[in-house]
């Protein structure tokens, strides 16, 4: 449940954003294009389609069976890295806020922990920060479109089998199918070179084994073990 | 030309498709495609008259026509954009079985829940205080009632929670078809009337002349001319065997009713409401309703039921003109002679009940296109399993659309009377619905593996309209437990789809706004 509000910096004044606590209760999190790199060392890096428009977006996957980011917990964040939009799920862009920004009160992230949200009473900074993360956001969204129009997209299935036996699968998740690459002429494939869209969907394949992480953390944060992970990408 | 070997052996390499309306263009579409698909060197030609409308009606689909559109390469974010196409999921029949109050059943486009597995209505009949019975067996009933869309805009093209086929403008429609197939699909577009065909020695159509003096030449003949049966009958004068006396309806007023506000609901299904001589449809596109009446002049005057059509309408019909059209209810003896096939209105028409006519175009395409005869030789084989297997689609069609009104226990009229009479019914009806009072319909009750109208749509029809039956008491048995695992299974989709699909118009817009994902 979100409780945004325009920012005011009588009533948010003293607040602070703890950036390690972002996205707390979410199993993906929006990553830029700049990010790929650096969020595949540690989680899966995929994509999912936005629940309004249906469009591809370049996501991590950060948490298995409950509704929670496995990289964060009160001892802290389990991570090398944070996508950029996983530390600012509290801020909103609003023109009728103080700098342009709203807030979103029930997020996790805003307290007395962590940075001011103002400085010399302005909050400008957050808003550089907050445009640069959903411009980055943007660019990867621009990248999944590439790849869904050149047709190398397919969905993904991430098979949970618990200790106790029982399966839970993913659903939504979308891969770049190595086999759709294949087969694409080589202009195509010159043209993702030159469009720097191939490195990208490597690193993409290759943060897949990541699921092993997050099945290492899950375990070790809930008594409901999970035995192994099955994952395939259709044809 | 002769029909000797060397005759025999000549290859079907051009293929003229006579006629422009929803048939033609499906018609040249899918042939096209599927040349290329398998890479053959038939060429499709299209000929059409620039005098002669085309009739447009057929604005409902099967969900066949997924599969078509499809194999013919459109995509469905430009079909549904193109033709202010909407979703639909099934019909809903209003005041059919008594004409009562809250008399009305939906013919879902899902099959039970279970459906190649268990029966599930012997079970269905045990249910304390009768349970609707497509509502009891599958959940599509409640997204209708909603008013919810069959697929969310995170689902792929042609995917989705539930069965779904289209509302479509049938003149858009064609419009998009023509376009594809000319600018997409290398078929060759011809305007010109047709005003003779040349003939063959072995009585083959040679070729069709034009009234400027071209001729356009080729191996097999598609005719989709319409009513006008351009080759069939004018040429082959192949009979037309009429269905009158089981199918009353003769005439068609339609209108088109734009919505109040255009933020109205879409309705997902076509509401079918019984008349006094008839019936109204109801089917919702993007910004507009399709909405018209059939009935039979033998029972109503045209202005009567013209009257009736602007009264259920309401005010809204002050201002809008009415479309007429005469239905001559039957179809040709053959559909495929010589080297000239019969698609669409030019092979037969019975009133829109269950949207047949676009179903029967595709299935004539999936016949001809799919496994076009390469040779001349070919062609008189393929004809012969064509007028076998159309022949058979057409009774049952006839059958299954008379089913809704043999069992009607509407005596307000002479309409109804008549139709309930058994003398009016076709062979074979009263033979099954005397079967069908101790057995639910099932597979083993039709002579074909792939029947138009299958068990299901019988039950829901049966079943629907409260059509007396006492079937075996279910035993306690494995059967009955996996009756019970399929029920449970139905109603965890009935809440996870109720929870997660928009609704019908906010899927369209979203449709329309950003497009539909190939995966």
């Amino acid at each position: 449940m979100t409780r945004l509000r325009a920012l005011d910096p009588a009533r948010h004044g003293a607040l602070r954003l703890d950036k390690a606590r972002g996205a707390a209760e979410r199993r993906l999190v929006p990553v830029g294009r700049g990010e790929i790199a650096l969020a595949a060392a540690d989680m899966p890096v995929l994509l999912a389609k936005d629940g309004q428009t249906g469009h591809f977006e370049l996501v991590a996957l950060v948490g298995l069976v409950e509704p929670v980011n496995l990289f964060v917990s009160p001892a802290g964040y389990h991570a090398t890295s944070q996508p950029q939009a996983a530390g600012l799920t509290a801020l909103r862009l609003d023109p009728e806020g103080a700098d342009g920004l709203a807030v979103d009160e029930a997020d996790a992230s805003l307290g007395t922990a962590g940075e001011a949200l103002f400085e010399g009473g302005r909050a400008k900074r957050w808003r550089r920060a907050l445009e640069a993360a959903l411009a980055d956001v943007t660019a990867g969204r621009a990248l999944a479109d590439s790849y869904a129009r050149r047709g190398v997209l397919r969905p993904l299935s991430v098979t949970l089998t618990m200790a106790d036996g029982q399966e839970q699968v993913l659903d939504g998740l979308y891969g770049v199918a190595e086999a759709a690459l294949a087969e694409l002429a080589d202009a195509d494939v010159v043209a993702m070179h030159r469009a720097d869209e191939l490195a990208p969907a490597a690193v993409l394949t290759a943060s897949l084994a990541q699921v092993e992480r997050l099945r290492q953390l899950h375990n070790a944060r809930f008594s409901r073990q999970i035995a192994a992970i099955g994952l395939g990408i259709a044809d | 030309m002769s029909n000797t070997a060397e005759g025999c052996d000549r290859p079907v390499r051009r293929v003229v498709v006579v006629g422009g309306g929803s048939a033609g263009w499906i018609s040249a579409c899918r042939l096209a495609a599927a040349a290329r698909r398998g890479g053959s060197d038939v060429a499709v030609t299209l000929v059409e008259s620039a005098t002669v409308p085309t009739v447009g009606v057929g604005e409902g689909t099967w969900p066949t026509m997924r599969n078509t559109l499809a194999k013919i390469g459109i995509s469905e974010t430009h079909f549904v954009r193109g033709c202010d196409a909407a979703f639909k999921q099934g019909a809903r029949f209003v005041g059919w079985a008594d004409g009562t109050p809250g008399d009305g059943y939906y013919h879902p486009l899902n099959p039970p829940a279970g459906a190649t597995d268990v029966d599930l209505a012997p079970y269905w009949q045990q249910t304390p205080g009768g349970a609707d019975f497509a509502e009891w067996v599958d959940f599509q009933a409640s997204l209708c009632d909603a008013g919810l869309a069959p697929k969310a805009i995170t689902m792929p093209e042609y995917a989705g929670q539930a069965n779904y086929a289209y509302h479509l403008d049938a003149g858009k429609f064609a419009a998009l078809l023509q376009e594809h197939a000319t600018q997409a699909l290398g078929v060759e577009h011809v305007v010109g009337d047709i005003v003779r065909a040349g003939m063959a020695d072995n009585g083959d159509i040679a070729g069709v002349v034009l009234a400027d003096g071209r001729t356009i030449e080729g191996d097999l003949f598609i005719d989709c001319s319409g009513f006008a049966a351009l080759l069939i009958g004018g040429v082959y004068d192949v009979p037309f065997r009429s269905c009158a006396d089981v199918m009353f309806a003769d005439r068609a007023i339609a209108m088109q009713v734009p919505y109040d506000d255009p933020d109205d609901p879409v309705t997902c299904h076509t509401v079918a409401t019984a008349q006094g001589s008839g019936w109204i449809w109801d089917i919702g596109l993007w910004t507009r309703r399709g909405i018209g009446h059939v009935y039979s002049s033998a029972h109503q005057s045209d202005d009567d039921a013209e009257a009736t059509l602007r009264r259920y309408i309401g005010p809204a019909a002050e201002k809008l003109s009415a479309r007429k059209l005469r239905i001559e209810a039957g179809h040709r003896e053959r559909f495929w002679q010589n080297n000239c096939v019969a698609v669409g209105l030019s092979a037969g028409f019975v009133e829109p009940l269950e949207a047949s006519a676009l179903m029967l175009i595709e299935a004539s395409m999936d016949a001809i296109a799919d496994r076009l005869p390469r040779t001349r030789g070919a062609i008189d084989t393929a004809a012969r399993q064509f007028n076998a297997a159309f022949t058979h689609h057409w009774a049952r069609i006839i059958e299954f659309l008379k089913l809704h009104y043999a069992i009607t226990r509407r005596t307000d009229t002479a309409f109804w009377r008549d139709h309930a009479d058994p003398k009016t019914w076709p062979d074979g009806l009263a033979e099954r619905l005397a079967l069908w009072r101790d057995h639910p319909p099932a597979a083993v009750d039709f002579d074909h593996a792939r029947e138009v109208f299958g068990w299901p749509s019988y039950q829901y029809v049966l079943n629907g309209m409260n059509y007396p039956t006492t079937y075996a008491r279910p035993a306690a048995s494995p059967e009955a437990a996996l009756a019970q695992r399929w029920l449970a299974r139905n109603e965890r989709m009935r809440a996870d789809a109720m929870q997660r699909l928009p609704k019908h118009r906010d899927l369209l817009r979203a449709v329309r706004e950003h497009g539909l994902q190939a995966v």
